[in-house]
């Protein structure tokens, strides 16, 4: 999620494609776009992975549109229900819709970007909570016994379904802390201290 | 770094507990012994009718060799314990308890059952009370911001155990919001 170098979830983050409308003509790289175009000509519309389109828009030979995965239909969703929304179905199989939308956002202008960290935040904010405890229910029903309704209700399935990348670390932080502070609360070590 | 993830950004309940084992509690000893030095200071004499204070790692030695008997912390009986447990469950905030309640009290039930006197009740009122701030923490999550969490009394062992998706999840807000100074002009 970090800026950092080594970070492979940086490196998965930055590798989904948006969509960029070229302004001018880029001679001999129409295999960007996987077609038989030997060039690529002004006004045509490109998907290229982020860390690409990054030199191109800063370089002001292509615009971009705002991805799919934060478009205002999603957004609008979230904002009804940030919970029912699932975001490892807009990035992708253990995508990382956060991150993602943390590179989108440094690409805009100051006010787009603000609007874009306010969706980003308050989904977080909104789903945490049930990621936690979602967590700290598995970790006890796993430490105290094999029950063999683990599965809970559908809803709370699909949510960890559809939970991204940076959640399903948190769902596993907490989990295994849980856990720990659990097994210890629970055995009795007298056998160990005499 | 070697460690695995988990245990980066927390020390395991266990190390806690040897922490805490530092700290003193009255006993009262069975057996005459010379005051004697050890490496975090010297403890003693233990002269048997007397209280004397010694650390819980030397109290546990004792009492498993029934060599002395424990006198229970005042914060370590059935009143004390209900009067938490009401104001836990009547008011916001969480209650004052000792930092390291929990380790304490757990050593202490484990090794010296029979110097409380009612074990099982004391057990089931501190289960309830951290039950209770569990609940609690749980509403500082949802006012979590990536800057700042007041949580005023938390215990060592609840801080362990929420801390390594806290500090995750307020990083997680940090490179979410959006700084105040635009970066636009630095491709």
């Amino acid at each position: 999620m970090e800026d950092d170098y080594y970070s492979i979830e940086s490196i998965l983050a930055e590798n989904q494609k948006i969509q960029c409308t070229f302004k001018i003509d880029v001679p001999d790289m129409g295999h960007l776009d996987g077609g038989n175009e030997r060039d690529i000509k002004a006004l045509s519309k490109v998907q290229v992975p982020l860390w690409m389109a990054y030199i191109l828009i800063y370089s002001d030979y292509a615009d971009f549109t705002i991805p799919p995965p934060f478009s205002a239909r999603v957004r609008s969703a979230l904002n009804a229900e940030a919970r029912s929304v699932r975001l490892s179905n807009l990035v992708g199989q253990a995508g990382l819709w956060y991150g993602f939308g943390r590179m989108i956002m440094r690409l805009l202008n100051d006010d787009v970007a603000k609007e874009m960290s306010d969706v980003l935040v308050k989904t977080f904010r909104d789903r945490l909570p049930e990621v936690i405890d979602q967590a700290q229910h598995f970790a006890s029903v796993h430490a105290s016994s094999a029950d063999s309704g683990v599965g809970g209700d559908n809803a709370t399935m699909l949510f960890r379904e559809g939970l991204d990348g940076t959640e399903r670390e948190l769902f596993a932080l907490a989990q295994d802390s849980t856990r720990r502070t659990k097994r210890w609360y629970e055995t009795s070590e007298r056998g160990r201290r005499s | 770094m070697a460690l695995p993830t988990p245990l980066r950004a927390s020390v395991t309940p266990a190390e806690l507990e040897l922490i805490a084992s530092e700290q003193l509690v009255e006993i009262v000893p069975l057996v005459a012994m010379e005051r004697t030095a050890f490496i975090s200071g010297a403890y003693g004499p233990l002269r048997p009718p007397t209280k004397c204070k010694v650390p819980i790692w030397m109290a546990t030695n004792l009492k498993l060799k029934k060599k002395c008997r424990v006198v229970p912390p005042d914060w370590l009986n059935v009143e004390f314990l209900e009067g938490r447990l009401t104001q836990e469950t009547s008011e916001a905030g969480f209650s004052e308890m000792p930092f390291r309640f929990a380790e304490v009290a757990k050593v202490l039930l484990d090794v010296a059952p029979d110097d409380f006197p009612n074990p099982d009740k004391i057990r089931s009122l501190l289960k309830d009370i951290r039950e209770a701030r569990q609940a609690k923490s749980r509403e500082g999550l949802s006012k979590l911001d990536h800057s700042e969490l007041s949580l005023p009394n938390l215990c060592s062992m609840e801080i362990n155990e929420i801390r390594p998706f806290f500090i995750r999840a307020m990083g997680v807000l940090t490179d979410l919001v959006k700084e105040a100074q635009p970066q636009q002009d630095a491709p």
